[in-house]
């Protein structure tokens, strides 16, 4: 069970946050969730695939590190090979809480920074400090804020996105057959993609309804992203080869 | 000038009468300029007799072909799943709760390339025939759901088909009929029929209003049988010297905690002059008890389902209120006369034991919509082959249904002994009986292309009843083949088993997310 606390300059004034990319900090993941407006640089380095969250059945987006689960293809001991790292891993161990306060006699809700005390990322002695001598945020953590501001206006417009490749039939399941140099078959089942044959039988209307969303960009990102796959077979022979 | 289809009256809006409204205008786009008319008049006071609350897996593809979301469809009609039957008490009665089997959607293991029938012969003393064949029975037991969130609409981890609210059914699809398929909603009673010079209906006369003229009259009015049986009179074929039951006590119960799990299939427990039905809604249980009246007052009949519900509700078992429904087992002699065709109670009604009034329905319908002739000339071509046809499964789902009566070991009461009656056992079952004591249940016993029961459902129902297969005299390459892959195969079973069962949701829990988030339609 993961605690999560309140973020505050007294009870978190010491604590440090190590940001070093390796598995012992929970890097060892197969994907990150990402969200339309992070695409462009996503798909700069890896592919984007969709799939469904198991709690809730709704389609995500993710920003693939790999073929299975806890596999992580751009991490090595010299830390994590692209200059683009996904914001959801970015942020950890901090997250996007919700915190009631009243206002005239008004309740309303603010968004707040929430840390993850279990991680092993925090720690007292290594990494970059939170505040300053005096109580101000540090430069790292006023970085980690806007990333959490960001991801949070990103993941709340995701859903009509979502609804829009949806309502479009724009999204179809696929299964990826992977043959590795050393002969071996591999199969990376339930993930989805754009079909891009519906898309390329859309009639003007219906893209310039995307388009006027905001959502011309993503999808063709997310198609572009596709020759990312190539790169990640790359890095798996090459793995592969290293380890035998 | 040839008498052209353009217009189908059904009369009746229960669940039969709406999903045979729909399934018609959905193939025939009732909704476009060029489509079929379809119109449906109900009377506005009559209340649908309610029963049917658990359908096949075959509903699946008929909500499907309507185009009903299964999300709308699940939140609109207190919708639970459904996997198969269990039935206890069933072999040699009494408490023992060894004395149940199973007889789950999900076809057997290695089906229909491998009959698993045949190797677990050697292993029937230590695993139940369901138990080693399909994986689904654990999922039963453990009330878990056929899906997860993730499945989409009308997919499956195991085939399922449902639990639901046949009033809230007949109003959804209503809902959907009237304002997607395109059927005009007529509330009116039928006050009589006009007839046309060649004896045809021409027209239904109702209380307020023009008559309503039709070229096809699907008759949907329940039991009454306004049309196929009072005004063409066409018989009734009585099966109550084969299925005595012809009385039903029904009762709708609460569940004693709100979040009480939901079981995922339907119990029937045997009792000394029937059995009782227990299907599991999200919001309530619906529990009746289906006997023969020759052979049990109803008081007694009442006392036994009292006697079933205390376990479960304690005190309220003694103050619940029962509703008794009577029947007469059978159907119509003939069910496409002339112009008209009945579907639904109105073609006949048989106890629920293997949960056919619905599947009847859809068959029924989907065969009207597929076939439904262009014209009065070819009209009486296709009445006679979907007379033939129905008769045909009347009969199948008849033996099926006396197939578990005949089996049993109970000796118990009269009502158990009087089913062993030879005079009682029609022909064709006797002949099937004989020939499964010397081969197993296979391809050979499905006859026709649109059989209702595949040959899986005979064996679940006699492996389960403990029915003994005397083995072949010799050894035949295909039994070779079955005993060659049995490890495997049952290997197969058992992981699959303990791995739905590791990741499958509750019934319960399934049905809120599907609630709160929604199914996906891929």
């Amino acid at each position: 069970m993961t605690s999560h606390q309140l973020l505050n300059n007294i009870d978190h004034k010491e604590l440090r946050v190590i940001t070093k990319r390796a598995a012992e900090y929970g890097d060892q993941v197969m994907f990150s969730p990402t969200f339309p407006d992070e695409f462009r640089s996503v798909q700069a380095h890896y592919p984007i695939f969709f799939y469904k969250d198991n709690a809730t059945g709704q389609f995500q987006a993710a920003a693939m590190f790999g073929f299975s689960t806890g596999e992580n293809l751009f991490l090595s001991d010299r830390g994590w090979d692209a200059t683009y790292i996904p914001l959801g891993i970015v942020r950890q161990p901090f997250l996007i809480g919700f915190q009631e306060f009243q206002e005239d006699g008004v309740s309303k809700t603010q968004r707040v920074i929430h840390l993850d005390m279990d991680s092993p990322r925090i720690s007292k002695t290594e990494g970059e400090s939170l505040f300053l001598e005096y109580g101000g945020n540090s430069p790292y953590l006023e970085q980690v804020a806007s990333a959490l501001e960001l991801m949070h206006q990103g993941f709340e417009r995701a859903p009509t996105f979502i609804a829009a490749l949806l309502e479009h039939e724009l999204l179809e399941s696929f299964s990826l057959d992977i043959e590795l140099n050393d002969g071996s078959n591999h199969q990376l089942q339930g993930f989805y993609t754009i079909n891009e044959d519906t898309l390329a039988k859309l009639g003007g209307d219906q893209l310039a309804a995307l388009n006027e969303a905001g959502w011309l960009q993503p999808i063709y990102m997310a198609i572009a992203s596709q020759s990312h796959i190539r790169d990640l077979i790359e890095r798996k022979n090459l793995q592969m080869a290293r380890e035998t | 000038m040839i008498d052209q289809v353009k217009r189908v009256v059904i009369v009746g809006g229960g669940s039969a009468g709406w999903l045979t409204a729909g399934i018609i205008a959905a193939e025939h786009a009732a909704a476009s300029d060029q489509g079929l008319e379809v119109i449906l008049v109900e009377a506005p006071d009559i209340k649908p007799i309610g029963v049917g609350e658990g359908t096949w897996p075959s509903m699946r593809a008929t909500l499907e072909r309507m185009g009903i979301s299964e999300t709308e469809f699940i939140g609109q009609c207190d919708v639970s799943f459904k996997q198969g039957s269990r039935f206890n008490g069933w072999i040699r009665g009494g408490d023992a709760p060894a004395d149940h089997y199973y007889h789950p959607f999900t076809l057997p293991t290695g089906y229909p390339e491998v009959n698993l029938a045949v190797p677990w012969q050697q292993v029937r003393d230590q695993v139940s025939y369901a138990e080693a064949v399909c994986p689904q029975v654990a999922v039963c037991n453990g009330n878990l759901a056929p899906k997860t969130i993730s499945t989409p609409e009308y997919a499956f981890a195991l085939n399922y088909g449902y639990h639901l609210n046949a009033g809230k059914f007949a109003d959804f699809l209503r809902r959907h009929c009237t304002q997607t398929l395109g059927v005009t909603h007529i509330k009116a009673h039928v006050s009589g029929v006009r007839s046309a010079d060649n004896g045809d209906i021409s027209a239904l006369l109702i209380d307020q209003g023009e008559p309503i003229v039709g070229d096809l009259f699907v008759d949907c009015t329940g039991l009454a049988a306004r049309l196929l049986g009072e005004h063409y009179g066409i018989g009734y074929v009585s099966k109550r010297g084969v299925l005595f039951n012809d009385t039903a006590l029904a009762v709708q119960v609460d569940y004693p905690q709100p979040d009480a799990p939901i079981v995922s299939h339907t119990l029937s427990t045997a009792q000394r002059a029937g059995w009782v039905w227990d299907i599991g809604l999200p919001t309530r249980r619906g529990v009746g008890y289906v006997y023969s009246s020759a052979h049990s007052t109803d008081e007694s009949a009442e006392a036994a389902v009292r006697a079933y519900l205390a376990p479960t509700i304690g005190k309220d078992a003694e103050r619940v209120e029962l509703r008794k429904l009577s029947f007469n087992p059978g159907h119509r002699r003939e069910f496409w006369h002339r112009n008209c065709v009945a579907v639904g109670l109105s073609a006949g009604f048989l106890e629920p034991l293997e949960a056919t009034a619905l599947v009847l329905v859809e068959l029924s319908a989907t065969m009207i919509a597929e076939q439904l002739p262009s014209n009065r000339q070819v009209m009486d071509v296709v009445a006679g082959r979907f007379n033939r046809r129905f008769l045909y499964h009347w009969e199948r789902i008849i033996d099926f249904l006396k197939l578990h009566y005949v089996l049993s070991e109970r000796r118990d009461s009269d009502y158990w002994r009087d089913n062993l009656d030879a005079s009682s056992v029609p022909d064709t079952l006797a002949e099937q009986l004989l020939l499964w004591r010397h081969d197993y249940p296979w391809r050979q016993d499905t006859v026709h292309a649109e059989e209702m029961f595949p040959s899986a459902s005979f064996a679940y129902v006699l492996y389960g009843m403990g029915f003994s297969t005397a083995p072949f005299p010799h050894r035949r390459r295909r039994d070779q083949k079955a005993c060659a892959r049995a490890g495997e195969l049952f290997r197969q079973t058992r992981a699959d088993a303990q791995k739905l069962s590791g990741c499958l949701p509750s019934n319960r829990a399934l049905l809120k997310k599907i609630n709160a988030y929604g199914l996906q339609t891929i």
